[in-house]
């Protein structure tokens, strides 16, 4: 991994980091590279990638009321918020 | 004092569950070894007032009047949860987790939320942002991790039970380290509603107590069908305390051939040949196995876990709830920021990796490969589970370890779980108990048992216990 594939990583997980971490942390994220890579030598084109344990069924309920509407206290739990909404800095100019 | 005799202190009337609150509190505020997050004393007095005032009610339920810590993963309604985090240090969920809601149903009193590593990423409890805990036995040394505080919680004799969740090994490797009995349960037996995601086709809470009796008592009280977890099992419900002492016979145990070539350490090593023993003097048969693909397992979950982590974690951003950075000038500002000071260096270093593996150009190498592998890892247990009722190995590779341990091995951290991840990856049960002591420090062996085969788990190793006294040594 190099500098700029760091950079775009760090963008795409929306992450900070000095530049003058980077090799660290490239060093950090490689070191682990190398302990996945020992994966890559297994021949597995006969089997299907598994991404859950269990047969997963679909829950279904019915569509009723459930009178679980905790809006102030989901408000109350934000870093700021205004009446009836969440507030962030302006998005659009 | 164990969870059967303090439970049974309040049946009989010995003692009332506030006198119980009172003590258990007492112990946690002369706790020095940093188990707690945050304690709650008011509520857990008023809790036992009720309890006490509802006697009848609660006489007969698996944890009448004990007090116990929960893991600070699990959402408490009005109630601090941080999960260690920065991120979550002032959040306030408004509802319970299913796993809290169910104990305080079965007649237990939290007493405290127990520290654990960042988002239950670690194996040592020192990611946590409240400070890394100490183990009971050595404070030198690490309790494991992630619910290493409610391990070190349970071995201090603070409370008799406490909850932890099992996503590679995070009850099992602290319960080994600390000497107490914990089990992950099969993936889907207790619902994971109102338990703070971390990777969520492998994350399991279960049980910790100092021996089977509390963990059974305790699973029983976990367990149940919800329908607000989509993965959660129908299974029909067992009486896990009641089937302690169901006679299963003489079990066929495998043991994995060449398990000694895997590092594990000559103490854990000479532990467990003991161990074997026991097992055979009960009239249990051991049977060789070849699992050689397990340590291929650590590569598939440092895929997988990171991957599932990036993706749950992406929803901690600074707007809805948990910390926010200030002075933001804009939007995307606003997300960098919030994430960089909110999360821990381990916890990103994690983001980035599960990015990495599901970003286009790396997906098929690392993700799908990671997937079959873990394929493998599942069809060679069901293989296995053809020949024999059990597999019996060491919990972990090594016992307690220093803090800030420096290794030569820069992946030793991840090896630790090198014996319990194979179980996560499969979805198996699998409890971890006391079997040695070198050092003048516990070891753990573990069972790992076919899907729903938690009642064989207990009552095995309650008849080791019943004939063994290493889940009774205190630090």
């Amino acid at each position: 991994m190099d500098k700029i594939e760091l950079k775009n990583l760090l963008f795409l997980a929306r992450i900070n980091a000095d530049e003058k971490e980077h090799p660290e942390i490239i060093k950090k994220l490689q070191n682990t590279f190398n302990l996945i890579d020992e994966m890559q030598d297994l021949d597995l084109s006969d089997l299907e990638p598994l991404n859950n344990p269990l047969e997963l069924n679909n829950v279904s309920r019915k569509d009723e009321n459930n009178n679980r509407n905790k809006k102030k206290e989901f408000l109350d739990n934000s870093p700021e918020s205004d009446d009836d909404y969440f507030t962030v800095p302006k998005i659009i100019e | 004092m164990n969870f059967k005799d303090q439970r049974e202190k309040f049946r009989s009337k010995a003692i009332s569950a506030k006198e119980a609150v009172k003590e258990a509190m007492q112990k946690i505020k002369n706790d020095n070894l940093n188990i707690f997050i945050n304690d709650f004393e008011t509520q857990a007095l008023k809790q036992a007032d009720f309890i006490d005032n509802n006697f009848e009610k609660f006489k007969n339920t698996p944890l009448s009047g004990v007090p116990i810590a929960h893991k600070d993963i699990f959402c408490t309604n009005g109630l601090k949860t941080t999960c260690g985090s920065k991120m979550l240090e002032n959040f306030v969920p408004p509802y319970d987790s299913t796993v809290i809601k169910n104990c305080n149903e079965a007649g237990s009193i939290m007493v405290a939320k127990t520290n654990m590593d960042e988002f239950a990423m670690g194996s040592s409890n020192e990611t946590s942002y409240f400070g890394a805990v100490s183990n009971p036995w050595n404070s030198d040394l690490v309790p494991g991790g992630s619910s290493g505080g409610a391990a070190a919680c349970v071995a201090a004799d603070i409370t008799s039970i406490s909850t932890g969740t099992d996503t590679g090994g995070s009850i099992r490797q602290p319960a080994a380290l600390c000497g107490v009995t914990g089990l992950k349960p099969t993936y889907g037996l207790v619902s994971r509603w109102g338990m703070i995601a971390f990777c969520s086709s492998m994350d399991q809470a279960g049980p910790f107590s100092r021996d089977a009796f509390g963990c059974a008592a305790l699973l029983d009280a976990m367990a149940s069908y919800d329908e607000k977890d989509s993965t959660c099992s129908k299974r029909v419900e067992k009486n896990f305390e009641s089937l302690l002492t169901k006679n299963f016979g003489s079990l066929k145990i495998g043991v994995i051939k060449n398990i000694d070539s895997l590092g594990i350490n000559t103490d854990v090593m000479q532990s467990y040949e003991t161990s074997k023993s026991v097992l055979t003097g009960l009239g249990h048969k051991l049977k060789e196995v070849d699992f050689s693909e397990l340590s291929s397992g650590i590569c598939s979950y440092y895929v997988i876990a990171p991957a599932e982590c990036s993706s749950n974690l992406s929803r901690f951003d600074g707007v809805k709830y948990g910390y926010r950075a200030s002075n933001q000038k804009d939007i995307s500002n606003l997300y960098m920021e919030t994430r960089s000071e909110g999360f821990g260096d381990e916890v990103k270093k994690r983001i980035l990796i599960g990015t990495h593996v599901l970003s286009a150009g790396f997906y098929d190498a690392y993700y799908l490969q990671a997937q079959k592998v873990r394929r493998m890892i599942k069809n060679k247990f069901e293989s296995i589970f053809k020949d024999v009722d059990l597999i019996f190995m060491p919990t972990t590779l090594d016992q307690a370890f220093e803090k800030n341990r420096k290794d030569s091995d820069p992946n030793r951290m991840y090896k630790e779980d090198l014996l319990t991840i194979p179980a996560n990856l499969a979805g198996l049960p699998a409890i971890s108990f006391p079997n040695g002591f070198k050092n003048s420090l516990p070891v753990g062996g573990q069972f790992i048992g076919n899907y729903f085969s938690e009642d064989l788990l207990l009552a095995t190793t309650h008849k080791i216990q019943e004939v063994t006294d290493w889940h009774k040594m205190t630090p």
